[in-house]
């Protein structure tokens, strides 16, 4: 059975004090196989910024895991950590500190 | 769809060579402590229960008697045209049906259940509702374990002993799967039920009562096998516990998908409530205990008027 459908739930949350970029603490189910890019479009979503206008143009986001950045997959992540898509992440977000020309080959 | 029988017989769903993961004392006091948590609620729900199911039991009304329950209409003409010599005119409740129930408990043993808190209402529900069914003495009663693999920790041909049996069943829940395999649950599920339904010729319906948090993937492949089911006559009945935190309810959860646009071929994301695509038609949604013989009793009359009305 192939691996690509697999989901994990995971929570957003972030300590941006600027409220326009907090989301809701409600659980969401997403593909394992995510990668930063993919979660940074999904914080974007749920903060309605996906249009051209200044204030509602997607913000590149980087993730952290317990206090560690994200740079692989989900899935790598939980491979590395010994644990499974039955766990249930806590996924931090901050405003991405790289270059944008750097974020672009992510 | 010969895509739903893949690794079917690579399963021995009699023999399993493993040791359960609980020892039997922790089991055993387990067992005793969600027995007394739920006693009074298992006779409530045994009540309920024979409510529902006992019209369903109903024998026949036959003719042709001189005394009886209720009268025969087509009778009743020849009756007086006979100067009432043909007296055999009444209805009466002769043949006991055949009707009997298989009902299977499959129990979500995967770690999410811990990781969301359900384990000990997943505990009681089963102590729940074993023992409501026990006391209904309606037919079998299954007891199987999914997650990454299926087992069945109970079969129908064998007696519920309450505390032995109980016992022996809590010792194969750890809830450390890393898999919650509905896909895998349904397709041996029906491997069961048929199996089962081979061995006695009388009107038999079958349920299955799933006890999860809820948390599966794969929404559309499992909706079809879950149409599978009722097309064999299989009431699929999904109880979801939802843990105790109270900020995390699976009510709230939301599900990321991508959707292809037909014209441009571009993945457009969209986020949606999880509960919008659960594939499971006939389902609950349970935050404590007291609240599941109820649950369970209007899921199953709302099923069953749905049955009779097919
Ligand atoms: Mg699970």
């Amino acid at each position: 059975m192939s691996d690509d459908k697999s989901q994990v739930k995971i929570k957003f949350f972030t300590k941006e004090e600027d409220e326009s970029l907090q989301v809701s603490d409600t659980p969401l189910f997403v593909p394992i196989s995510l990668k930063r890019y993919g979660l940074s479009e999904i914080v974007n979503h749920l903060l309605g910024k996906n249009g051209e206008s200044d204030e509602a143009k997607p913000i590149p986001f980087d993730f952290l895991i317990d206090g560690v950045l994200l740079r692989t997959s989900i899935d790598d992540y939980l491979i590395k950590n010994g644990l499974s898509s039955e766990a249930f992440l806590n996924l931090e977000y901050t405003r991405a500190v790289l270059p944008p020309s750097f974020l672009a080959s992510f | 769809d010969g895509h739903f029988d893949d690794n079917i017989d690579d399963i021995d769903i009699n023999v399993d060579f493993n040791e359960p993961p609980r020892s039997m004392d922790e089991a055993r006091e387990l067992w005793k402590s969600s027995e007394l948590a739920t006693q009074e609620l298992a006779s409530g729900l045994c009540e309920q229960l024979r409510l529902i199911l006992e019209p369903t039991l109903a024998t026949k009304l036959r003719g042709d008697y001189k005394t009886g329950k209720r009268l025969n209409m087509k009778r009743i003409i020849p009756y007086i045209a006979s100067e009432f010599r043909k007296d055999k005119i009444w209805l009466r409740r002769t043949k006991p049906s055949k009707r009997q129930y298989q009902i299977m408990i499959a129990v979500d043993d995967s770690k999410s259940m811990s990781e969301s808190k359900s384990t000990e209402l997943a505990f009681h529900s089963i102590a729940l509702v074993s023992k409501a069914l026990t006391q209904l003495e309606s037919g079998g009663l299954s007891i199987v374990r999914f997650g990454e693999d299926v087992k069945l920790v109970h079969p129908f041909d064998k007696p519920f002993n309450n505390q032995e049996t109980g016992t022996k069943i809590f010792q194969w829940f750890d809830f450390q799967q890393t898999k919650t395999d509905i896909k895998l649950l349904c397709n041996k599920a029906l491997k069961i039920f048929e199996d089962a339904r081979s061995s006695s010729n009388t009107d038999l319906w079958q349920l299955q009562i799933i006890i999860s948090d809820g948390v599966c993937e794969d929404h559309d492949t499992i909706q079809s096998m879950v149409r599978k089911a009722r097309e064999e006559k299989i009431m699929l009945v999904f109880v979801v516990i939802d843990g105790i935190n109270s900020n995390e309810s699976i009510m709230d959860m939301s599900q990321v998908r991508y959707e292809q646009d037909p014209n441009t071929g571009a993945m457009n994301l969209k986020v949606d409530k999880y509960l919008d695509s659960f594939p499971f038609e006939f389902y609950v949604v349970v935050r404590n205990i007291n609240e599941l013989p109820e649950m369970l009793s209007l899921i199953l009359r709302q099923y069953f008027s749905e049955v009779a009305s097919i």
